[in-house]
């Protein structure tokens, strides 16, 4: 039986931003994609060519790469992510949308589409692109351009429309924030370096230190099983099967008992949302007043410990950060806080992420982030078996200490042929994420540090603007990216900024038509990964880094364009303006076709040229690039800063661990939410979501919000295949697919809420509707929704309703502190209450008829569309 | 025959073994071995997932399923005109054509395996990817997903010693499944002891837990943290006493019969002067 007619290998991770991961191999049938499986290399190479690595642990376990990749769920679904019937299958534009008449910004959200052709798309895009230059100038153009998405280079999903306003007078550009890991960005770096990312940057060869030596391993908030699906894959799982197997101590903190904790963990300590800073203070408490920390090593690796032990001990408030004070703050009983500090002090323990929740996505998250640094110092950070360790993104910036495996020898770069936006480029013009609304709205705005992920700590101290000088606010909003309001803060307030009078038009490029698209004035249909042929890499993976050569597989699906191939329609119809867009297209591609880019993309990748061999890699369809030589005589992360601070200082201005941050302390003295030293911190700059707090009494759960298991972001909430497993939606009495809303028995008996039952989980900025889950795992006074549900819209805005599950909606605006724009995406508060669904559906009967007739499936654009069946 | 042997162990619930199946199934046309899957409601290989134990020690069992390709096989016996037959490499197959009608097939899997497609009016199962390891493949889709080595696909020879350490689906018992768990989960006791007083948790208690015959199913010791945990036990009822130096003994039931037992924080309190 014919079961393919050719493979294509392509990665399929969701970076964006010309990164890469999961590389798979991908039958076609037919001209179809008929399956996409794992890849084995065992064929094409020997261990030897690889220079095949093992790392030994305690008792002689071993663990090693293997030779097949370890795939995760989300490559396996891509199929039906190709073939989603939300594709958006032509250019559409908001049938009230008319920049000849009236405009009814304020239907955005509402109000139906029609078909257009292509022409008439870009016609109109050109149009209004002149137009904005001519009122108000370049810089009145936001470009979205950044944030996760396919993983591809020439056709990138994120900036081509930068690279052609670049070149007909400017744009403004939204930064890319460090979504994943805000508190350590805008916290840690201030106690620790570790530039740019703020999470231990020096992790060579500590999976095999850890395994050796760490007796115990805290999980702090830690989803590998659920964050690694997207990016690096299942050697993560496999990594931490690994340190069980070696008898590491598999020790979970956090508010849910999380998928990697329902398997791995052998003890749960279930804390309350961004309460951790309270556990650790006490933690520090401990050890201060039994004196079980490592003083010596304090002396001469760490500066300002007297500031932070002045603290604890309560002598600056007269609150003594004891285990008692910290128990009906975080949840923990102070007995259970003592044995894990004293347990911490006996033992070496490591600690280990992998990004999200709300450890580090909740207000103040600066606080935990640096005191968790406070403790590791405390207990001789670099030290055998004492480090902290990140499950994901393994050469994040193409930095291979990132790793805490093997390094490959390069990690390969896709920039000769990357035609997206560059993280941090265009400094002039940026507005940092999670202050745009305020953009769209036509409001004047400054704030501290571009905020980009790639930007070090000192940019923290530069005090920026929009617009900038003379120049117009935005007018118009251009985007590759819509999925602000399920992934961002304040997502209800975004969606009202979407409506603004302010905002004239606002353009989407996108395959599916999912969340803020829905908002769009103009929507061009845009390929997925399988119908372009690109340069691909995949250096997230932990095995062997690899460049691939991926080929077309399938025709585009509808009329979608790729996104290089979008914008390059845009600028043919500039062309037609002559001046400023004279020759527009030439100078935009250079006249290069896909093919050409990818073997300048492949010829400058990092592969030293006698290794590369062009026609091989065609042939092939994929290079892996050996683990470097000597691995082994890398020196172990933090050691050599342990062993000698002088010669191996980190990057804090003085080179030690800064209990006291000098770089905050010159900068910032008098910020009392973000000082010089990490504190506890109830409430301020725009938070009050405390369960002491007076808010409580009428929103008295705090909400947790990890990154969801059964998407990435706001991505694959279409597919069938998750929508049918067990966790990933709650069918209701009406037939519709809800989101999960986790709630502890207990709260759930309280309310008198069982599984199954809708239920609102609301707050001020509005309520979003969820299916209940009534779980164990979920401590009491929690509910914990997933974050990335693709909206479905009843009531847009503040206030407003929604039945798609979309919690960012109802997240705050207000940032990680008022000098710290890091988005806070959970550790809320809110109430949830039972609702009668069918009451609703008849308030709102249109909304409701959505999907009314397709079960449990997610969104389809034919709702959507005027005259379409 | 080949087994496809499943390590409970090392399942961390990925579900890349239903996905990939899905995937090779739902939307492919592989006749005469199999009609294509419907996108969504049937699972030939299902993952199932159960919830153990309460705040705070939870843990998500889960078990891939699987057709069992049985000696014994309910299905085949079922069916008539030859609509399901095996293999000669014992992989059990229903015919698309042949089966049509024959709904009284897709009612005799014990196991609930087998599924009727409403539109095609034909059973639909697993059928071990014959259409792959036809074409060259050295196992079948859900193995080649498992990224952690919990799914094999071994030979009963070579794997024998393995093999015998390993259990049928219980609703298979007798009928010659092909799909053997190793590391199947027992009841589980645990708690923490403490003591309120002083806010310290009671390190080295000694934990005995009894079956209602009075014979000791478990001896344990609470760790650094005060916690006991023993996981081997029947679905039966038991007794589980705690005793520590300067405390009163404290005796607890921990009725397993239907599920785990986690207790609540056991304080121990000091004998009256």
């Amino acid at each position: 039986m014919r079961t393919k007619d050719r493979t294509v290998v392509h990665n399929l991770g969701l970076e964006a931003c010309g990164g890469g991961a999961n590389m798979v191999a991908a039958d076609v049938l037919d001209g179809r994609l008929v399956r996409i499986r794992p890849m084995r290399f065992d064929g094409d190479y020997t261990e030897e060519e690889l220079n095949y690595w093992r790392l030994t642990g305690r008792d002689g376990i071993t663990f090693e790469p293997g030779m097949k990749t370890p795939t995760p769920n989300f490559p396996l679904t891509y199929k039906r992510r190709t073939y989603s019937r939300n594709r958006v299958p032509f250019p559409m534009r908001r049938v009230d949308w008319d920049p000849e008449g009236e405009r009814n910004p304020q239907n955005r959200g509402t109000s139906k589409y029609v078909r257009i052709s292509w022409d008439e798309a870009c016609r109109l895009i050109a149009s209004e692109i002149r137009r904005v230059h001519e009122e108000y100038g370049p810089y009145s153009i936001l470009c979205q351009a950044d944030g996760h998405g396919e993983s591809k280079a020439v056709h990138c999903c994120h900036g081509c429309q930068t690279r052609l306003l670049d070149l007909c007078g400017g744009y403004t550009v939204q930064a890319r924030n460090p979504d994943s890991w805000e508190g350590w960005y805008w916290g840690a770096k201030h106690a620790w370096g570790m530039d740019p990312v703020g999470q231990n940057t020096l992790s060579t060869n500590t999976a095999q230190d850890i395994a050796q030596h760490a007796d115990a391993m805290l999980y702090w908030g830690c989803d590998l099983e659920t964050n690694t699906s997207a990016w690096g894959g299942q050697l993560a799982s496999r990594l931490a099967y690994w340190f069980d197997d070696c008898g590491v101590k598999h020790i979970a903190i956090a508010p849910d008992c999380n998928y990697t904790a329902v398997v791995h963990a052998d003890k749960w300590l279930p804390v309350l949302p961004n309460t951790d800073a309270a556990l650790q203070l006490a933690i520090a408490y401990v050890w201060m007043t039994e004196g079980t920390y490592e003083k010596d090593y304090l002396e001469t690796h760490a500066i300002g410990f007297d500031w932070f032990e002045y603290y604890v001990l309560g002598n600056e408030d007269g609150v003594a950060k004891t285990p008692e004070w910290a128990e009906p703050i975080c949840g923990i009983p102070a007995y259970k806080i003592k044995a894990l500090a004293r347990y911490w002090a006996r033992h070496n323990v490591s600690i280990a992420h992998c990004n999200g929740g709300s450890f580090i996505r909740s207000a103040f998250a600066t606080e935990p982030a640096r005191l968790e640094v406070y403790l590791m110092a405390m207990q001789g950070i670099g030290m055998p078996g004492r480090t902290t360790i990140k499950f994901i993104e393994w050469t994040l910036f193409g930095m291979a200490s990132c790793s805490p495996l093997p390094p490959s020898k390069v990690a390969p770069s896709t920039a000769a042929c990357f035609n997206g936006w560059v993280i941090g480029s265009n400094p002039d013009h940026t507005i940092a994420k999670c202050h745009v609304h305020k953009a769209l709205r036509g409001e004047r705005l400054s704030w501290y540090g571009h905020g980009t992920a790639a930007n070090d700590r000192p940019d923290q101290f530069v005090k920026l603007e929009f617009p900038v000088g003379d120049n117009g606010p935005v007018k118009m909003l251009w985007s590759d990216n819509p999925a602000f309001s399920t992934s961002l803060n304040g997502g209800s307030e975004y969606l009202d900024a979407l409506r603004s009078e302010n905002l004239e038009c606002y353009v989407v490029q996108v395959p599916w038509f999912e969340d803020d698209a829905r908002f769009a004035d103009i929507v061009l249909p845009i390929t997925t990964k399988f119908e372009s042929a690109d340069f691909g890499t995949d250096a997230d993976s932990g095995q062997w880094n690899a460049v691939i050569y991926e080929e077309q597989a399938i025709e585009p699906v509808g009329e979608a364009r790729t996104d290089w191939e979008a914008v390059q329609s845009v600028a043919r119809a500039l062309e037609a303006y002559g001046g400023i867009y004279e020759n527009l297209w030439e100078r935009l591609t250079g006249g290069k076709d896909t093919e050409t880019q990818v073997r300048e993309g492949y010829e400058a990748c990092g592969i030293p040229e006698a290794e590369r061999d062009w026609d091989a890699f065609k042939e092939r369809k994929y290079q892996l690039i050996p683990t470097v030589e000597g691995w082994q005589d890398q020196r172990v992360g933090l050691s050599g800063f342990y062993e000698n601070p002088e010669v191996f200082p980190l990057t804090t201005p003085t080179g030690k661990i800064e209990f006291y941050a000098t770089g905050l302390a010159d900068h910032f003295p008098d910020d009392a939410f973000r000082g010089p030293v990490a504190h506890w911190i109830e409430a301020g700059d725009g938070h009050d979501d405390r369960l002491s707090s007076e808010r409580a009494q009428k929103y008295p759960f705090l909400v947790e919000s990890n990154h969801p298991r059964w998407r990435v972001h706001a991505e694959f909430d279409d597919v069938e295949w998750f929508r049918e497993i067990e966790t990933c939606k709650v069918i209701g009495p009406d037939g519709y697919a809800y989101e999960p809303v986790w709630l502890n028995p207990v709260d759930a008996a309280r309310l008198g809420i069982e599984s199954g039952d809708v239920v609102s989980v609301f707050n001020e900025r509005g309520s979003v509707l969820g299916g209940a889950r009534v779980t164990e795992r979920v401590r009491p006074s929690v509910v914990y929704v997933d974050h990335g549900a693709n909206s479905d819209i009843i009531v847009p805005g503040i206030g407003g309703l929604d039945r798609g599950g979309d919690i960012n909606l109802i997240c705050p605006t207000a940032t990680t502190s008022g000098n710290a724009s890091g988005e806070v995406t959970s550790g809320y508060l809110a109430g949830v209450e039972k609702v009668d669904v069918f009451e609703l559906a008849r308030r709102y009967p249109e909304q409701f008829a959505r999907g009314a007739n397709r079960g449990g499936a997610g969104g389809d654009v034919r709702d959507y569309l005027e005259g379409e069946e | 025959m080949k087994t496809i042997l499943v390590d409970l162990d090392r399942c961390n619930g990925c579900f890349n073994c239903q996905l990939a199946c899905k995937d090779e199934h739902c939307g492919n046309d592989w006749r005469p071995i199999a009609a294509p899957q419907p996108t969504t409601g049937q699972f030939w290989c299902r993952v199932d997932q159960r919830e153990r134990g309460r705040v705070p020690v939870v843990k998500v069992a889960y078990t891939p399923t699987f057709c069992g390709m049985c000696d014994d096989a309910p299905c085949l016996a079922a069916a008539t005109d030859g609509a399901v037959y095996r293999r000669d490499d014992g992989l059990i197959v229903i015919d698309p054509e042949k089966a049509r009608g024959q709904r009284a097939i897709a009612e005799a899997c014990p196991l609930g395996m087998v599924y009727w497609n409403e539109e095609l009016e034909a059973p639909q199962k697993c059928t071990g990817c014959a259409h792959l390891l036809d074409d060259g493949w050295a196992e079948p889709r859900c193995v080649d997903a498992c990224a952690t080595g919990a799914l094999r696909y071994v030979d009963a020879d070579e794997a024998a010693d393995e093999l015998a350490g390993a259990e049928g689906a219980d609703e298979l018992a007798g009928l010659g499944t092909h799909v053997l768990y190793l590391h199947k989960p027992r009841r589980f006791v645990a708690g923490t002891v403490a003591d309120r007083t002083v806010n310290e948790v009671v390190i080295g208690a000694a934990v005995t837990v009894r079956d209602e015959a009075g014979a000791v199913a478990a001896e344990l010791v609470t760790d650094e943290f005060g916690d006991f945990y023993h996981e081997g036990l029947d679905e039966a009822r038991y007794r589980v006493s705690i005793e520590a130096a300067g405390y009163e003994p404290v005796e607890l039931v921990a009725d397993c019969t239907e599920r785990d037992v986690v207790f609540d924080d056991v304080l121990l309190k000091r004998p009256r002067a």
